[in-house]
């Protein structure tokens, strides 16, 4: 155990590190310096939006994560004096985390050299003019023979061959062994780039870089499609939204799209409920019966009562009953009005499979909504998704014609539509947020669908502006001399909505926690968040999470003055009297 | 003719075989295929299998020394690592084969497993049972399919 937890201390030390490094790639690219680069920067528009968020993590490329692997293992092979393929195998073993290498080696270097396979001393193959390939059992001159690090010779053309073979067989060949079945020296990529064809040469290099990323607990592919970056992360630096380069938003955690401010735990599960049959059977209950007889579920789509089961079945039965159709004629009150079905239901026999069906009938309904309006924000975020795009390939180059404004100084158009992205994420999980938030919390429910409702209407503002005002200025076929109102309005808007939606976001992962669930605190927080608007309009910074946490407290901020509040039902009563004017209730 | 290009190693080994055989194992090529090859191995004295002949088939793929040769016993027997097609569970002729490992290291392997059965690993899930509630009783399964299938009678 306790060495467990040296292990984990020692990652997190090594963490810090990396932070320090990656804090270099990253300098000059916080918030505030996207903003004075408003007029004159020129090239480096991509890489300034990739790196718009606080930087815990960096994106790697195919080259950077060559370069880092390399770095690792020239500087464990420089301080444990060891070749490079040494210190190759010795990282990979324990999954490339130096901190550990160093560790383990320091601890017990024989045991660490026995289990790898490095042996202290080479051994020379047999001082002989010519050897036995211990595979094809020919004899070959001493310098057309092979060995690895244990001296047991095998020729060129079995080397080639073994090593070929593990390769196929898949990223074990980084372990790979002396052919030898009774020694357990190790074959690096020395014999490898010695010995193997170009084409496994590339393989095992292949399987080498993917090691360094899958095996690497810092390190994890970008889980987007067709993509090849990889992004490395500060282990236990919070915030897990990861922005690739390749403008895909994922967990660190899940691995999942990024779910802000929805947890990793709701989203599989709500994950889960949209693949799941779940909710077929939800339905299926719902909307059907079984057949009294057969027992195949029936759909009633309209009609009469009288039901016949499809063949073989055929069986004839009531809808409201389910009885047997026989039974029933004018001793139950005709056909059309099953009066056995009605008594009964007084008399409570039907309630529990009606209930349950109501109920599920009641679950699925809230469920759709929830997960219609969680699937069209999704595909809205598609659409702003491609709207960026195209703006970024074709139209930005047409409207920096038709203003006569360099590129460079259209950025803020990027800038909105990337917020339209990230707005429609995470307004996109605030359903599954609704769905499983507690159905008697209703001062939350309220407050929460309050800032949903405010935060949908402000990104509809934005998407507006960018969307249609636009099109005036793409369509105009001179400069237009309002275009820097225009740019005014939508990089505020832009400012507005992000401000809106982070702190949405951190109002919803702190769990609403300062909205109390009693209802008269549910008026409060509604008036709270009129104040939430007021200030938007104002000055453009909103802070739910703190404008609600005054609502906990409405009556005690009244003392200044000389009126104050009732608890009980929130009138101000002049301070001289203790009980309350409108519903005497005490002070 | 399929056995004009064998590889030397084949050849080497088949005359290696034949000429100074492992004790209590015997394996000789077929005439018409080179790479196929009829074994017999003798149950190992002070085992369930003692006094019993065991044929099996033994072939060499295309691939090999790079893979492992394919063998099977074609003698019934009561074994918890062997099944009733006569397929054997052992590491060196899967994933730990080698190809410095030869066919007579895997004959003395497959007569070493027939000294000592290893129940934690089976192939043959109601044999091993068997033989891990009631060893004794399995042993005298073993030794009666032994005296049944595998004496020459």
């Amino acid at each position: 155990m306790d060495s467990e937890d040296d292990m984990h201390d020692a990652n997190d030390l090594e963490s810090v590190d990396d932070d320090f490094y990656s804090g270099d790639t990253g300098m000059g690219s916080d918030d505030g310096d996207a903003h004075y680069d408003f007029g004159d920067n020129e090239s480096d528009d991509s890489d300034d939006i990739t790196s718009r968020q606080q930087q815990n993590y960096a994106i790697l490329s195919e080259a950077d994560i060559r370069q880092h692997q390399g770095e690792d293992i020239s500087r464990v092979s420089t301080v444990l004096s060891i070749p490079r393929y040494a210190a190759c195998i010795l990282l990979r073993h324990y999954n490339w985390s130096i901190s550990r290498v160093h560790d383990e080696w320091f601890a017990d270097e024989e045991h660490v050299r026995k289990v790898v396979g490095l042996l202290e001393k080479p051994v020379e193959m047999p001082n002989a003019r010519e050897l036995t390939c211990g595979i094809c059992f020919e004899n070959y001159p001493r310098d057309c023979m092979n060995s690895a690090s244990c001296g047991h010779p095998f020729c060129w053309a079995c080397w080639r061959g073994y090593i070929s073979t593990s390769i196929s067989d898949g990223p074990g060949c980084l372990m790979l062994r002396c052919p030898d079945p009774s020694c357990s020296a190790a074959v690096g990529q020395n014999i490898v780039e010695l010995l193997a064809t170009d084409e496994d040469k590339e393989k095992y290099s292949h399987y080498l870089l993917r090691s360094y990323v899958e095996d690497n607990r810092k390190i994890k592919w970008c889980p987007a499609p067709g993509c090849e970056f990889a992004v490395e992360y500060v282990i236990g630096s919070g915030n897990y939204d990861i922005c690739c380069s390749c403008s895909y938003n994922f967990c660190w955690n899940c691995t999942e799209e990024a779910h802000r401010p929805v947890d990793c735990v709701t989203v599989a599960k709500w994950i889960l409920k949209n693949s799941a049959e779940s909710e077929n059977m939800n339905w299926i209950l719902a909307n059907s019966k079984p057949c009294p007889k057969c027992k195949r579920p029936i759909e009633k789509n309209q009609g009469c009562m009288h039901i016949t089961c499809t063949p073989p079945c055929k069986f004839e039965f009531c809808w409201l009953c389910l009885g047997p159709w026989s039974d029933h004629g004018e001793r139950t009150g005709g056909f059309y009005a099953c009066n056995r079905y009605e008594a009964a239901k007084q008399e409570g026999a039907y309630d529990e499979s009606e209930r349950r069906r109501e109920m599920a009938k009641n679950s699925l309904e809230r469920y759709t909504h929830y997960y219609e309006r969680w699937a069209t924000n999704q595909s809205s975020r598609q659409k702003a998704l491609a709207d960026l795009h195209s703006m970024q390939n074709e139209k930005l180059e047409k409207l920096s014609d038709r203003q006569s404004q360099p590129e460079s100084q259209l950025k803020f158009i990027i800038e909105a539509w990337l917020q339209i992205v990230e707005c429609r994420r995470v307004l996109k999980w605030t359903y599954a947020y609704g769905y499983y938030l507690p159905e008697h919390e209703h001062a939350k429910r309220q407050f929460f669908e309050y800032l949903q409702g405010e935060a949908e209407s402000g990104l509809e503002r934005l998407h507006q502006c960018a969307e249609k005002e636009l099109q005036v200025y793409l369509d105009a076929e001179s400069p237009m001399k309002d275009f820097n109102d225009f740019r005014t309005k939508l990089a505020g808007l832009t400012s507005v909505t992000r401000n809106y939606f982070e702190h949405l976001v951190q109002a919803l992962e702190t769990g609403l926690e300062d909205v109390g669930s009693s209802n008269s605190q549910a008026t409060c927080s509604k008036s709270s968040s009129s104040k939430i608007l007021g200030n938007k309009s104002k000055s453009g910074k909103i802070k739910p999470a703190g404008a609600s946490s005054a609502a906990g407290a409405p009556s005690r901020s009244m003392d200044d003055g000389n009126l104050w509040s009732c608890d009980h039902c929130t009138f101000a009563n002049p301070k001289a009297t203790n009980t309350c004017h409108m519903c005497e209730h005490h002070r | 003719m399929a056995n004009s290009n064998l590889p030397r190693r084949i050849i080497k080994e088949t005359q290696r075989l034949l000429s100074e055989p492992a004790p209590g194992i015997s394996a000789s090529p077929s005439e018409d295929n080179m790479r196929y090859f009829n074994v017999m191995i003798l149950g190992p004295s002070q085992s369930p299998y003692e006094g019993g002949v065991f044929k099996l088939e033994l072939f060499l793929p295309e691939e090999y020394p790079m893979a492992a040769p394919k063998v099977r016993f074609l003698t019934k027997i009561y074994h918890p690592n062997i099944d009733k097609l006569g397929r054997i569970c052992l590491d060196i002729l899967k994933d730990k084969w080698s190809p410095a490992l030869q066919i007579r290291t895997v004959l003395l392997s497959i007569q070493a497993l027939l000294s000592a059965p290893n129940p934690d690993d089976p192939l043959s899930d109601n044999i091993a049972r068997h033989w891990k509630t009631n060893e004794a009783e399995a042993v005298e399964t073993a030794k009666e399919w032994t005296r049944l299938y595998a004496t020459g009678a």
